[in-house]
């Protein structure tokens, strides 16, 4: 009986013609899910009058781009979402790392507790917490503000990401910090010089997802800001209006709000991927 | 310097699990005490908490004159090998060395002077600037022991160090650990599954069975007076013999029997037996007490029927039956003309008899 080593799909073909088919196949499904993508960027290079009809003519421009970056609230709104996720993954990863080793390494009320506390966080639908957060952000006053936005972000930071750390410290062996408990750490010396440097990969992981998290954040953004703090996926949201629908203009600020999005996928890729094997 | 006392110590995981009972062991300043036992008997247990990685449940642990239980590791001035090296992987060999010693605020100079001792015997000079994870397993381990040398601690504790190396490195290392002992004699605590790194290294060797020490004394003692049937088949490979077997009067001699086998048992050890007189107890024989002897005289030998030659080279291994039981011979001259199916004589010295009784297990 032969011995088969390679899928039985197109079995019967030429190996030359299998391997075109399956390029063909994997090129079918990069461009299933980049198509959004490619239609957005084509309708931000339209003309206010070609965005309903983007498969024809050749009028092409790049006025949105020129048009939106006119907009001071743009501005203001990208600045600001830069701001809040650099903050958000900033204050998130310290007590993610931290909560993270803590559920790692060690058994007790104290982290049963936490464990069982975020797990239930998990569970509760994410939308039933914007209401609630609203009023709290109200009656402390911080409706609106950076901190009334960044808060309810690291908290759910923390619920999600104390798991994955969780899974990066029991990848690491411990046995690394008790060799540096004998050699004169004490336990704290013994996870910040010991397991920290270790997890780096994994923080590094963690800081790109954060980031892309709070970057692309809708829903908290929408009910707990204003006026007063625009983030770009809100701001990018009000295009469509009383007075109508400007997709293009739309268009326009999504292509720019990807950009950064992209660069730190692309660059902060090696890291997620390493870091998530760790 | 310091010698180790443990006494009464013991380990309770919550309610059900009692890892450590009961140990009392004093470990001499300067001595190796290799603690060995089947995987689960307690013996790193015990080491953790001699290193305080491990929470006592109750009893003491004294290093010195000073009492440590409430100490944390870092104030006990231990150096302890693990399995798996535990270097620190984001640092150089020599920052690896270096840690301890930088943790007590010793001059970068002095450092520089015990990594080049340390360095010089282990022979890790051209390893310094390189990251662990460009050693190879045995290099690691030399760095590992490298670093618990240039702190010059009061005691060595080494928790598997040679499970995670192949056979031969095994050896080798085995053989540096001994040489280290004998340069710089530190009390050190070696705990390992294999009687065999057990018995070459310790002065002294601790069997410890379900969180009990079961017996404590040199290697040669612990071979050849094993206290019970535990410790007897766990020291020494091939394995001891067991057979169950009877005790009669034959005249005014002692003889065991067992079916297909009568010994008759020499004065030297007939005293302890004649209680036994009538009744049933194990008999141990050590595979290589075994000899082919066609020669021999009446009542030290017996037939058995060869089943399996094992050729090894240097000698051969017989496993024999007699009766129902089965009986391994080791140290056949490797030239010797066995096959299976044959039939053979094997002699035994009477003083190389173990008795042990059937309930208590207990060797009499």
């Amino acid at each position: 009986m032969p011995i088969v080593t390679q899928p039985l799909l197109f079995g019967r073909l030429p190996p030359r013609t299998r391997k075109l088919l399956f390029a063909l196949f994997v090129s079918a499904i990069c461009l299933l899910f980049a198509f959004p993508v490619l239609w957005l960027i084509l309708t931000s290079l339209r003309p206010e009058s070609g965005v309903y009809y983007v498969h024809r003519g050749t009028e092409f421009t790049l006025g949105n781009f020129l048009e939106v970056l006119q907009d001071e609230r743009i501005e203001q709104a990208f600045a600001n979402s830069a701001i809040i996720a650099t903050l958000a993954t900033f204050f998130s990863l310290l007590v993610t790392v931290s909560s993270g080793y803590m559920l790692s390494r060690f058994t007790g009320p104290a982290a049963r507790t936490w464990f069982g506390t975020i797990y239930v966080f998990r569970c509760v639908p994410y939308i039933s917490w914007v209401l609630p957060l609203y009023f709290v952000a109200q009656s402390w006053g911080v409706y609106d503000t950076y901190l009334g936005l960044l808060l309810p972000h690291i908290a759910v930071h923390i619920c999600f990401f104390s798991w994955l750390m969780k899974g990066f410290f029991d990848g690491i062996d411990p046995s690394m910090e008790y060799a540096a408990l004998i050699d004169g750490c004490s336990r704290w010396g013994a996870f910040l010089r010991v397991a920290l440097p270790s997890a780096i990969p994994a923080i590094a992981a963690l800081g790109v997802l954060c980031w892309l998290f709070t970057w692309n954040e809708f829903l908290f953004a929408l009910i707990l800001t204003g006026n007063r703090v625009p983030v770009i996926t809100v701001v990018m949201a009000q295009f469509v209006s009383e007075m109508g629908l400007r997709w293009n203009l739309m268009a326009a600020t999504a292509v720019m709000a990807l950009v950064p999005a992209f660069l730190l996928a692309l660059f902060g890729q090696k890291y997620v991927v390493r870091g998530l094997r760790l | 310097m310091a010698s180790i006392t443990l006494s009464k110590l013991n380990k309770h995981y919550g309610a059900l699990h009692h890892a450590v009972k009961d140990v009392d062991l004093t470990i001499a300043d300067r001595e190796f005490v290799a603690l060995v036992g089947p995987s689960g008997c307690g013996k790193s247990t015990t080491l953790r908490m001699i290193a305080g990685l491990e929470d006592i449940s109750s009893g003491e642990i004294r290093i010195g004159e000073r009492v440590v239980n409430h100490l944390p590791p870092r104030d006990r001035d231990v150096a302890m090998v693990f399995q798996n090296y535990a270097l620190y992987q984001h640092m150089s060999v020599y920052d690896n060395l270096a840690f301890g010693l930088r943790n007590k605020r010793v001059a970068e100079r002095e450092i520089k002077a015990a990594i080049d001792r340390a360095a010089e015997i282990l022979g890790l000079h051209d390893l310094l600037k390189r990251k662990p994870r460009q050693l190879s397993g045995g290099q690691q381990q030399r760095v590992a022991l490298g670093r618990c040398i240039v702190r010059n601690p009061l005691v060595f504790l080494f928790d598997e160090p040679l499970s995670n190396l192949d056979a031969k490195l095994r050896a080798q290392m085995r053989g540096e650990i001994k040489r280290l002992h004998a340069q710089l004699p530190t009390t050190s605590v070696f705990v390992t599954h294999d009687q065999v790194e057990a018995m070459t290294l310790g002065d002294r060797v601790v069997v410890m069975r379900d969180g009990s020490v079961q017996q404590v004394g040199t290697p040669l003692a612990v071979y050849a007076k094993p206290v019970n049937r535990f410790v007897a088949g766990f020291i020494g490979a091939p394995a001891m013999n067991f057979l169950d077997a009877t005790v009669s009067a034959v005249g005014s001699a002692l003889h065991v029997t067992a079916p297909g086998l009568d010994l008759a048992v020499g004065e030297e050890r007939a005293r302890g037996l004649t209680p036994w007189r009538g009744r049933r107890l194990v008999l141990g024989i050590r595979p290589e007490h075994l000899a082919l002897g066609d020669g021999g005289p009446l009542g030290r030998t017996f037939d058995a029927k060869v089943e399996v030659v094992e050729q090894l080279g240097s000698e051969m291994l017989l496993e024999v039956r007699v009766g129902r039981a089965r009986l391994t011979v080791a140290r056949v001259a490797a030239e010797a003309q066995v096959a299976p199916g044959d039939q053979v004589r094997l002699f035994v010295p009477s003083g190389r008899l173990h008795f042990f009784d059937p309930e208590s297990e207990a060797a009499f």
